[in-house]
């Protein structure tokens, strides 16, 4: 009897920590992976968020009616699991009554929390989630938008710059691990590859964490233009190893998701030298900024201080989310806590919003395949010169020239 | 494609010394010490972080610092294993679930210290033997042995004769097989039972950790790699037969080639299904592993 | 005597009163999500615990049952467009009929090898489901959102408790717990008692299949979304191992309690501690170790000193059959579990 009681205690226990109080800041909560498979991404959203949430703060907060609010982040991990990231947003919604969600790293665990924020109507922005799934579903996700273009847009992009270079690939091998957004990318790369007239010598799906020696081995065989791969930052690392390995060098090395991360760099050292990547934001870029920090520079130099790494493009969507957020506020110009009729004209306004960040131009799309995904950018084609990412197509953008065929890599 | 049938055999073998590595000292320490230790990944991944911080700080190739990664973890292992010995005989009965689950605590408490303190990014250990390889043509078959995967293989081997002749041909060795084969008998015919189980965990603490350094080089390296490798130690050791040394090479290998077989040959996103379809298929002909030497 | 019945009888109605009302009473959305989700581990925790204390397998492919239920469920809902609760009913049955298949070969092994091999059958269907078109590979699968948390806790409650009632009839009311525990404490003996374990060992499989393919089914729709990873992974299994391990093997209400008390701890932490979230892995760690070394019989078992927890870890951990019989007197126990290994190397010779 005693401990049934207890029990129940413990459960109850759990409504005390939730007693929403008057707000003088906008409550926006975080859902995304601190913990689990996906925590490397999931820290880097973290990082985006909170340096936005700092910098907004460090202006005074968010100016709605004269008076300046500052925003609260609130979080909520959800793991790396559905179930968790549906519970998270759930707890956020009617516990902690946020008054808008930044979203998380991975599509799966963004497709568990979307549904439930659309029950409770809270706007969701998600700062780093690629993968086109998201913005296929139909019904439409009508509260769920991304600063991060989906890959299928980035991803061909990468490929049409290089089939436009005076000697580009004519062959190509193409790679994917099996996890939803690696494998959309493999797929984008394929497709616009047969597109773009690239003959397509072999497309594999591989396993999560696979050795991929015996896999670059008969690649060797094929003696591709172009090796392109779809997958995650430690598999990237163990590819170029697993080629400089078996001592194969093809003309073309194409990476996406993880090329533009530190890690990558600081792990492969001169090795790196040469891969080439897709990206929507760069360091170098010469962006100006209406809100927030006024160049691509100065966010870098921002972040730099926060956390000793350089930027990448996800932390750096991840911040554009919460910039969009900000301007979005200060349009609908009503107090928080918001309500369920001002989260509603907060969508709308959203859908309209158009701004300028150091990030790039913030525009969400209105329908079509990418609805409510970030219209507004160019996908550039990134390559790692001399340990730097540095933007090498398309012609208008380019910091550097493309450098290739790629060295090989024992006269590294 | 069947020109790639000699790369194909050399892939699989030398992917199989990289498990041989992983799987050795496991089944070592399972043979005499009855303990299913779930921290064999997490030993792994602090080897390969301090021949990290060690190649770092110094600029030398990691290869340079297997001494020094054994030494140290075989001290760590040596003044660990009191530690076990304490969980596993201080509660009545039970040792193998007390082992299991104190390294299992033992194995979330390492990941978490990890993390922590090294991140969660990925590293990558240097070495020159990574961009070495050699390369033959046969005709119409070409081969490439990569330098470091080999020095993988040859490290696996090495260390795996050296324990078969440790066992067989030392006093040391036959301490250790009669305290293996029946503890009380062997103390009272005088051997110290407490050194011994000490020697042998320090050993495969020690040669644990000297595998991270091959991983690190060869794969790469990062807070959160040792449940995988934990994963394949249990899979080789148990397809092997449990605690049976001379099975563990031959396990490894085939983990290796049907790996290899199938990224060549077959459709590679089936690869992992082939390899845990196997274990079950062979544990279902065979049910105390490849050799029906397991126990 | 009839004074603990009647008392029996009162925490009894008063339990289920709190159960049966606690959706009413209940408006946040976010408590009755806690409570659908303790119900369904509490249904997966004793499921497990129908193999593992009462029979004494460990069964680390649990989850397997679950993602049948989950995929079988999504698949014949949203593609063939059947109604949920006759999607739900087949993905129990095919969960079932997975148990019936895989049990006969695998229930031949003993021990680690047990594990073993139904943790590799479990990997390889996750694998399938990861490579097949019709589970919709890495991507999963998305069941149209019909977030009611009160037709979710009720329909969880009434499968749990429709579980929890049967298996204790069975087990704790009828011959058949016997039988198994007789095949937990000496499996040859059993035989020669007039047994046949093969098929009491297929029927219990089968049994703790169905509730565990409904349940995933349940699942399937209340979180709206399934991929391979999160039905089919070892998270489903670990956590329900932990779960009966730590509130005591071989009983019901020990995997219940431990159920509650394992959701409480991860909850508070992850939802109002996630600060300290390096943490969780160690005081996880060290939580696990510490019962079992101090509480070996869990949590209900220190309670009740009912020893059912420890008898139920000695057969699924010992490696040869005959260590898994009862020691003659406790202080043989310590000899009598560990395995005799012998180094075969050296026999060779």
């Amino acid at each position: 009897m005693k401990r049934i009681f207890l029990i129940g205690v413990l459960v109850l226990g759990m409504v005390l920590p939730g007693v929403a109080l008057a707000q003088d800041a906008f409550k926006i909560g975080v859902v995304t992976s601190l913990s689990g498979d996906l925590a490397t991404g999931g820290n880097v959203t973290k990082r985006g968020y909170d340096l936005w949430a700092k910098d907004v703060n460090a202006r005074g907060g968010i100016e709605i009616q004269g008076k300046k609010y500052p925003v609260r982040l609130v979080y909520g991990d959800d793991q790396s699991q559905a179930a968790q990231a549906a519970s998270a947003a759930e707890r956020l919604s009617v516990q902690e009554k946020v008054d808008c969600v930044l979203g998380p790293y991975a599509s799966g665990v963004t497709l568990a929390a979307a549904p439930v924020l659309e029950k409770y109507k809270i706007p969701m922005i998600t700062g780093s989630a690629e993968s086109p799934l998201i913005w296929r579903q139909n019904p439409p996700f009508k509260y769920t938008f991304g600063t991060i273009p989906p890959v299928n847009f980035t991803g061909s992009g990468v490929i049409k710059s290089l089939k436009a270079l005076p000697d580009g690939p004519k062959t190509a091998v193409i790679y994917g691990t099996n996890d939803a957004f690696s494998k959309a990318t493999a797929e984008a790369f394929q497709a616009t590859a047969e597109k773009e007239g690239i003959k397509v010598l072999k497309f594999n799906i591989i396993p999560v964490k696979q050795d991929m020696t015996p896999l670059m081995s008969a690649a060797k065989a094929l003696n591709p233009d172009l090796i392109a791969f779809g997958g995650h930052d430690e598999e990237l690392i163990n590819l170029v190893k697993a080629l400089v390995q078996i001592d194969f060098t093809p003309r073309f090395l194409l990476m996406h998701y993880g090329v533009t991360e530190p890690a990558f760099i600081e792990a492969l050292k001169k090795n790196a030298d040469g891969v080439l990547g897709g990206s929507v934001w760069n360091v170098n870029m010469d962006i100006k900024g209406q809100i927030g920090w006024p160049t691509a520079k100065a966010y870098a130099d921002a972040a730099m201080a926060e956390y000793k790494v350089p930027s990448d493009y996800t932390q750096a969507g991840c911040s554009a989310a919460g910039l969009a957020f900000e301007a979005a506020l200060k349009q609908l110009a009503v107090p928080p806590p918001l309500d369920e009729a001002a989260r509603t004209k907060l969508v709308s306004i959203l859908e309209k919003i158009d701004i300028q960040t150091f990030y790039g131009r913030v525009k969400f799309a209105e329908e079509g395949e990418f609805y409510h995904s970030n219209a507004g950018l160019t996908p550039f084609t990134v390559q790692i010169l001399d340990g730097k990412e540095m933007v090498v197509a398309p012609v208008g953008l380019a910091q550097a020239k493309l450098l290739y065929p790629l060295k090989p890599w024992k006269q590294r | 494609m069947l020109t790639l049938l000699p790369q194909a055999i050399i892939d699989g073998l030398l992917l199989g010394g990289i498990y041989l590595t992983v799987s050795i000292g496991f089944s070592l320490a399972y043979g005499v010490l009855h303990i299913i230790d779930f921290a064999v990944g997490e030993w792994i991944m602090l080897g390969a972080f301090l021949g990290l911080y060690l190649t770092a700080w110094t600029g030398w190739d990691a290869m340079l610092f297997l001494p020094a990664v054994f030494v140290v973890f075989a001290v760590v292992g040596w003044f660990t294993q009191p530690l076990i010995q304490r969980v596993t005989s201080g509660a009545k009965g039970r040792p193998v679930l007390m082992a299991l689950v104190f390294t299992f605590g033992l194995a979330l408490t390492f990941r978490g210290a990890a993390q922590t303190v090294f991140g969660i990014f990925t590293h990558s250990l240097p070495t020159e033997l990574a961009a070495g390889s050699w390369y033959w043509e046969l005709g119409p078959f070409m081969m490439t042995v990569p330098l470091v995967r080999l020095a993988g293989l040859v490290y696996a081997l090495a260390i795996t004769v050296g324990l078969t002749y440790l066992l067989k041909r030392t006093d040391l060795g036959l301490a250790i097989r009669a305290v293996a084969q029946h503890k009380d008998a062997a103390g009272l015919m005088g051997v110290n039972i407490q050194r011994t189980n000490a020697v042998v965990y320090s050993l495969y603490v020690g040669i644990s950790a000297m595998t991270g350094v091959f991983i690190g080089a060869i794969i790469s390296l990062n807070s959160g790699m040792g449940p995988d490798l934990s994963l394949f130690a249990f899979f080789v050791v148990v397809l092997a037969g449990m605690g049976y040394l001379p099975g563990v090479p031959w396990a490894s290998f085939l983990l290796g080639l049907i790996q290899s077989f199938f990224l060549i040959f077959f459709n590679p996103s089936w690869t992992l299904l082939a390899v845990f379809t196997v274990l079950f298929l062979i544990l279902l002909v065979s049910p105390t592993g490849l050799f029906r030497k397991g126990v | 005597m009839p004074d603990t019945v009647w008392k029996k009888c009162v925490v009894v109605a008063g339990l289920a009163v709190f159960l049966l009302s606690f959706p009413l009473l209940v408006r946040d959305a976010f408590l009755l999500r806690l409570f659908t989700e303790a119900l369904m581990w509490i249904g997966l925790a004793i499921t497990w615990d129908l193999i593992a204390g009462y029979i004494g397998y460990l069964n680390f492919g649990h989850g397997v049952f679950f993602g049948f239920g989950a995929y079988t469920t999504t698949i014949l809902f949203t593609k063939a467009n059947l109604p949920f609760a006759l999607s739900l009913a087949i993905g129990g049955g095919v969960a079932a009929l997975a148990a019936l298949i895989i049990g006969w070969p695998v229930l031949r092994l003993r021990g680690a090898y047990f594990a073993i091999a139904t943790w590799a059958f479990g990997r390889a269907i996750m694998q399938l489901a990861l490579v097949l078109d019709v589970t919709g590979g890495p991507d999963g699968m998305r069941l149209p959102p019909f977030l009611n948390p009160h037709f979710f806790a009720y329909v969880m409650l009434a499968l749990v408790g429709a579980t929890y009632i049967v298996l204790w009839v069975l087990l704790e009311r009828a011959p058949f717990g016997l039988k198994l525990k007789a095949i937990r404490e000496d499996e040859s003996g059993s035989l020669a008692i007039g047994l046949n374990p093969a098929k009491l060992k297929l029927q219990a499989l089968v049994l703790s299949a169905a509730p565990a393919g409904l349940i995933g089914g349940v699942y399937a729709y209340w979180i709206t979304f399934i991929d391979p990873s999160s039905v089919f992974g070892d998270l489903v299994t670990d956590q329900a191992v932990v779960m009966a391990v730590f509130g005591g093997l071989g009983t019901l209400i020990g995997p219940a309690i431990g159920a509650v008390f394992f959701l409480t701890f991860k909850t508070y932490f992850w939802a109002y501690l996630s600060d300290f979230q390096v943490l969780y892995l160690i005081i996880l760690g060290v939580a696990i170790a510490a019962c079992v070394v101090f509480l070996p019989d869990g949590i209900w078992g220190a309670v009740t000193r009912r020893q059912e927890g420890r008898r139920a870890l000695r057969k699924g951990l010992s490696l040869n059959q005959r260590a898994a019989a009862p020691p003659a007197h406790p202080s043989a126990a310590g000899t009598s579990v560990r395995p005799s290994v012998r180094p075969r190397d050296g026999e060779e010779e």
